[in-house]
């Protein structure tokens, strides 16, 4: 089967870890199902033209997480994942993309009370408009 | 860089060293994984060619030694295995000449037992090459899809490849990768391929070895080769302080009061970053091309690995 996993070349971010992030993401969001066979180790590393040593790297990690599982002779599967660590999952992606915002708004002398003004306007604009809200880029 | 303790050797080369009229190639030593795809990169003369005969065993080592598949290495290359070699070189064999595809391909399929009809029939369909020319009255690119369509049909467990996609046109040559990454589906098919074309490395490689002057300079895998370094524009910072960073392979001005760097990318130039950022700014970064990243690693940098 196909995954949707986009590889920035340019990104400062090893290979692995890129591949590795959105797998985990595409599985604990249930975007991949339980049970999908995943492509082979070769078939993978040559969809995103990266080596199978990276391939395997990322497919031991997430075995390691509990997110994978390997049968001998017939490949790898998404194992299933538990509604608390879905919740888990869904609170550290938006924490860590706060957590970034926030860095940023350090970086160029934001004041505490500023910033948060700003996120208030922010989060109010976009959940009052139902196009713009919800949506991760 | 990779652990390959318990990784089964296809090829070692172990000291292995070949005088001829120019300048020595060797000492190499050097170990292809099995069930891996190896590319040699290195500047037109650096002694890739000679390796591949070494590896075919038409050159023998004037000193040190070569092995296949953990065998003896004064044994030399056993017959059952050559004929599981599937060999393009990067000037075709003249013995086939005054063939046709069809004679050719009947000389050769007594000489494979593993030789696969069907799959040299639809390899030579889907490349287009003309079954009744003869050989030498191809065009080069036809030529060399035979070639490589032979190969293939022969079902080999180990390829060495000399710049195969010399003369393919961009159809054949995709044709060509697809082709090459199917045969890899079969279990533990080792590619040894020489080329100067980075589109190749980047879509077939595991492996980098890059070869200069007749000496191997490294073997890397790729992913971590291409994160090993990277450019970036700071401003901010003066020259005489970032020369003393660690990390810091060049630096030079690139404008006002912007340098332009190129940095491992490592832990510790991130902890220096980290600690100065109230003062420099990275205005934009980039990957390394790979004849940067291969002049780099010529200079002596050596390509770290990324974690």
């Amino acid at each position: 089967m196909w995954i949707p996993i986009q590889i920035n070349e340019n990104s400062a971010e090893p290979l692995y870890h890129q591949i590795e992030t959105q797998l985990r993401s595409l599985i604990v969001s249930g975007q991949i199902d339980e049970g999908t066979l995943l492509p082979s180790i070769r078939e993978f590393a040559g969809s995103l033209n990266c080596s199978v040593i990276t391939v395997r790297r990322v497919y031991q990690d997430l075995e390691n997480e509990g997110l994978l599982r390997t049968r001998q002779g017939t490949g790898t599967f998404v194992a299933s994942v538990g509604a608390g660590e879905r919740d888990e999952y869904r609170r550290t992606v938006v924490q860590e993309a706060i957590e970034v915002a926030v860095d940023k708004g350090i970086s160029v002398q934001y004041g505490e009370d500023e910033l948060k003004q700003l996120f208030l306007k922010i989060l109010k604009k976009k959940y009052s408009d139902p196009e713009g809200g919800g949506k991760s880029k | 860089m990779t652990e390959l303790t318990e990784q089964k050797i296809a090829i070692e080369f172990a000291g292995a060293m070949k005088r001829g009229r120019r300048k020595p190639i060797g000492p190499l030593n050097l170990r292809i994984p099995q069930g891996y795809v190896v590319a040699l990169v290195g500047p037109n003369g650096s002694g890739k060619s000679t390796m591949m005969n070494l590896m075919l065993d038409t050159l023998h080592p004037d000193e040190g030694s070569i092995s296949w598949y953990g065998g003896a290495p004064s044994k030399g290359l056993p017959l059952e295995l050559r004929q599981r070699i599937g060999y393009v070189p990067e000037n075709p064999a003249l013995e086939e000449n005054f063939m046709t595809a069809e004679m050719a391909a009947k000389f050769r399929a007594r000489w494979y037992p593993t030789w696969d009809q069907e799959r040299y029939e639809s390899l030579i369909t889907r490349f287009e090459v003309p079954r009744h020319e003869r050989l030498n009255r191809m065009s080069k690119g036809e030529r060399r899809k035979f070639e490589i369509a032979a190969v293939l049909a022969a079902r080999p467990k180990l390829l060495l490849l000399d710049e195969p996609s010399s003369g393919l046109d961009p159809f054949a040559w995709k044709d060509m990768i697809d082709e090459l990454r199917a045969s890899l589906d079969e279990e533990d098919v080792t590619i040894v391929l020489s080329t100067h074309i980075v589109e190749e490395v980047k879509r077939l490689a595991d492996f980098i070895v890059l070869v200069h002057q007749g000496q191997i300079v490294g073997m890397a895998e790729k992913d971590a080769l291409f994160g090993s370094w990277k450019e970036i524009w700071v401003r901010g910072a003066q020259q005489n302080e970032l020369n003393g960073i660690p990390g810091v392979l060049t630096c030079k001005e690139d404008g006002p009061s912007i340098m332009k760097l190129v940095v491992s990318d490592n832990v510790e130039f991130e902890e220096w970053f980290e600690r100065e950022r109230a003062k420099i700014q990275i205005i934009k970064s980039r990957s390394l091309e790979l004849e940067e990243i291969l002049q780099l690693w010529i200079q002596g940098h050596q390509p770290g690995q990324t974690n």
